[in-house]
């Protein structure tokens, strides 16, 4: 039997960069075959190829056993692939159904025939056991139903093969297990499935073979059974890293950060923090856990001054930050690592020593009456980057210029050399790779160790396992569960993530 | 009341649809551009451009129908002008709309200069209006038949638009490419709907109609021209247009009481009062709704402060409740 999907010595390179350097892929029909490998690896440039979004500078592409060139998607839609980017593309006033038939409408006369393109969505739906309703609109679905309907608009153009990259990023576990059996469903039909992910245990779950990438180049094709989580690690990333539960003592100090009943809108004027409490020790860690959207953005902004909350109070050692801008709640003691560095953590097109320099550009040491040490600031950066292992040819360096990780280590540079005492880190290791992970990682527990308090929202539960003392479950802008990170398990978190309270909790709640 | 039955009678409504048919066929014109998600301010200077070429065509020709067709063409032109640039070159629509307005009030100043050898307006020379329809039946209606006869074709084509368009955007593949294209581009663009050939083509539509609205202004609402004889309407239905989202419904709405208020105005100009304040009349009307819209996003923000509190206080009677319990349990 011919292979499904077959990539032949494919080479891609942009400018100087090489994104793909002779890789070779070979799908079996009717198996979930899972593509791992860190940021940069290469992963989604040789899924776009395949989907024919870019053309390889060297290489084939065979579909079935047959030489083919796909010189845009309408072409691989016709040879029967189908993608599910990471990002939908769903049109939010539509009905399911029309997003389903978009493009592709079926019509009567002049008209699009309505009925018919639900009744067609339905007996899709159930055929692959992904339940919707045709006839609601868009806009007031879940991220889970939208993949659905992703899914669905990629099987109703008859694809064989689909190709789904990261398709667990903006999932709950739960959510991702429903996909998974979805999955397995359709290689149960006799189609082909290609997952894209650098989450390990996931490929582990689901998939029936993996092929691995490093730099561009494939490092292995291994069948999942019998191979470890640690092997494939190693061979993703080159050298052996663990990412269990980091050893601690526990944290018996005062509490730094005493949070009371805050309440606060999102930017629709929608209550997004309804009445959240809680303390952070110090030398320690608390962790929020959530599904994206359920209040912890809010959290954050609003503990760091960007969000006026509408009720409550935040105090830090005492004194009280709502009310207080941005910059006097820095300068009370609190180090800010923002969720979307981009946006809020650095100056892209400023240099590495000027994003380090930010913020305390007019105190001692860095600068003396109102003029900038430069020598200072140059010394400082290059012990910085020591210490942060981040990579770039000099403190002049363009941020810009630099990798997602090392952009992420410039942030946690500049916010990690403050005299804070308070730590708020969202999303440390957001589109990092695993050998920065890793150090990112080791770095919050060294502040850890110097005592500090440390808030770390995160959607990854496992980083969340591994760094956290106690992990707070936040469910429409409220804490849900307040849970020792010791032997808790991402199953647990993530039924309390969807908002079911299990039994025990209600108990504790004392809801008789 | 003598006096308020001489302002609101029959005639003022049938003077509010002779109103508000131009700036309906230009707002439903510019519905298209903005569904395809262009923000056309062009439409000034695509309506002035057809009432002129409409008054040309119809001098040079002996026939409105034909002056029509040159005032469409014309308009058409412009908007052809207008995608080419803002579509194919990525240029800025604001821009580009504002260069093309001034564009089309010069070239049609000079035109006039030019070919007829005046200044200000053109009238005679031949020039004969669209005819007017006279309903069979009408009679037999009342005061109804009385409100909906005697106006010219191209009044009843804009309000007969309006439904079409409904129909249009729900029904049709190509209205609902046009909403796509306007509201998720990269969606569109997945599914190989062609953004660029959307775009001109809602353009181009939009042209037409923007032509169809200054031929009726020339020929069918007056018969003559007039230097920047649109005065603001295109600029009055980007408002409405904003409000409207596009809808050809509420695009209805909005262009009647644009309407209503300019066929007041025009009523009360014979009452005696200051002309000058009369004529703003519209715009006030105008600028006091889109006000008055804007204004509602704050009862909103006191409504949802106030639903927060009530909820806080439910929670925390709620919580201590079920202290109360956990203690006694």
């Amino acid at each position: 039997m011919p292979l499904a999907v077959e990539l032949r010595s494919i080479t891609k390179r942009f400018g100087a960069i090489v994104a793909n350097e002779r890789v070779n892929l070979a799908v079996e029909r009717g198996k979930v075959h899972a593509i791992i490998g860190e940021n940069g690896a290469g992963k989604t440039t040789l899924m776009n190829i395949l989907f024919g979004l870019l053309q390889p500078d060297e290489g084939a592409i065979l579909i079935d056993g047959v030489p083919t060139v796909l010189p845009n998607p309408a072409a691989a839609i016709k040879a029967g692939i189908g993608m599910v980017h990471q990002h939908f593309k769903l049109v939010q006033s539509l009905t399911v159904a029309e997003n389903v038939f978009l493009g592709m409408e079926i019509r009567k006369g002049l008209f699009i025939d309505h009925r018919a393109q639900s009744e067609r969505t339905a007996t899709l739906s159930k055929q692959f056991g992904l339940e919707v309703d045709p006839n609601e609109r868009v806009g007031l679905l879940s991220v889970g139903i939208e993949q659905r309907i992703e899914i669905l608009k990629v099987l109703v153009r008859g694809a064989r093969t689909i190709i789904l990259d990261e398709p667990t990023a903006v999932l709950t576990p739960q959510e991702s297990r429903e996909l998974f059996q979805t999955l397995r469903g359709f290689v149960s039909q006799g189609m082909t499935v290609l997952f894209i992910s650098h989450h390990l245990e996931e490929v582990m779950e689901v998939s029936d073979t993996v092929t691995v990438l490093r730099l561009g180049k494939e490092v292995g094709v291994r069948p999942i059974a019998g191979l470890s989580k640690a092997e494939l690690i190693q061979m993703m990333v080159g050298h052996a890293i663990s990412f269990d539960r980091r050893p601690r003592q526990k944290a018996k100090g005062a509490a730094v950060v005493e949070i009371r009943d805050l309440w606060a809108r999102d930017d629709r004027l929608l209550p997004a923090l309804r009445g959240v409490s809680f303390d952070i020790r110090r030398g320690e860690i608390v962790g929020v856990a959530g599904v994206a959207g359920n209040g912890q953005a809010e959290l954050a902004e609003a503990l760091s001054g960007l969000r006026a909350p509408s009720h409550g109070s935040i105090l830090l050692e005492g004194r009280e930050l709502v009310g207080r801008s941005a910059r006097d709640i820095r300068a009370a003691g609190l180090a800010h690592v923002p969720g979307d560095r981009l946006v809020r953590g650095v100056d892209r097109h400023a240099s590495i020593a000027s994003n380090i320099l930010m913020g305390r550009q007019d105190a001692l040491p860095w600068s003396r009456r109102g003029i900038i040490d430069r020598s200072y600031l140059t010394r400082r950066t290059e012990a910085l980057m020591r210490r942060f292992d981040i990579r770039a040819p000099g403190p002049q360096s363009l941020v810009k210029s630099l990798s997602g990780g090392n952009i992420q280590k410039v942030v946690l540079a500049r916010e990690f050399s403050t005299e804070a005492r308070f730590l708020l880190i969202d999303q440390p290791t957001r589109g990092v790779d695993i050998g920065a992970t890793e150090a990112i990682h080791a770095e919050i527990m060294r502040q850890r160790g110097e005592g500090r308090a440390i808030l770390l929202i995160s959607v990854q539960l496992d980083e969340l396992i591994a760094l956290a003392d106690r992990i707070l479950v936040m469910f429409a802008g409220r804490i849900v569960g307040d849970l020792d990170a010791a032997g808790v398990t991402e199953e647990e978190l993530g039924l309390l993530m969807a908002g079911v309270v299990p039994e025990r909790q209600r108990d504790v709640a004392g809801i008789a | 009341m003598e006096v308020l039955g001489r302002f609101f009678n029959v005639f003022l409504i049938a003077a509010t649809l002779r109103t508000t048919a131009p700036i309906l066929l230009v707002g439903l014109g510019g519905s298209f551009t903005t569904k395809a998600g262009i923000f056309n301010i062009g439409l000034e200077g695509q309506m002035l451009v057809g009432a002129f070429f409409a008054v040309v065509g119809t001098i040079f020709s002996g026939s409105p129908w034909i002056g029509v067709l040159c005032g469409v063409s014309a308009a058409t032109a412009l908007a052809l002008a207008f995608a080419l640039l803002v579509v194919t070159f990525e240029a800025n629509e604001i821009v580009v709309g504002l260069a093309l307005n001034i564009l089309a009030s010069g070239v049609t100043i000079s035109l006039l200069k030019g070919i007829f050898g005046t200044r200000g307006s053109i009238f005679g020379h031949g020039l004969v209006g669209l005819p007017i329809v006279h309903l069979p039946y009408a009679r037999e209606f009342g005061w109804f038949g009385q409100v909906v006869s005697g106006f010219t074709p191209l009044v009843y084509v804009a309000f007969l638009l309006v439904p079409v368009l409904n129909t249009f955007y729900r029904r049709t593949r190509l209205g609902l490419h046009l909403r796509v294209v306007g509201e998720k581009p990269e969606a569109a663009e997945a599914l190989g709907i062609s953004i660029v050939k959307i775009r001109y083509i809602a353009s181009l539509l939009c042209g037409v109609l923007a032509g169809l609205a200054g031929a009726h202004l020339s020929l069918g609402y007056t018969t003559m021209f007039t230097e920047n004889m649109s005065s603001g309407r295109g600029f009055m239905a980007v408002a409405i247009l904003i409000f409207s989202n596009g809808d050809p419904l509420k695009i209805l709405l909005g262009c009647l009481l644009f309407g209503f208020s300019d066929a007041l105005s025009l009523r009360l100009q014979t009452s005696g009062v200051s002309s000058y304040l009369v004529l703003s009349l519209p715009y006030l009307v105008a600028l006091a709704v889109l006000f008055a819209l804007s204004y509602q996003a704050r009862p909103r923000l006191i409504r949802e402060t106030a639903a927060t509190m009530a909820r806080a206080v439910t929670f925390q009677s709620k919580t201590a409740a079920d202290d109360l319990a956990a203690s006694k349990g």
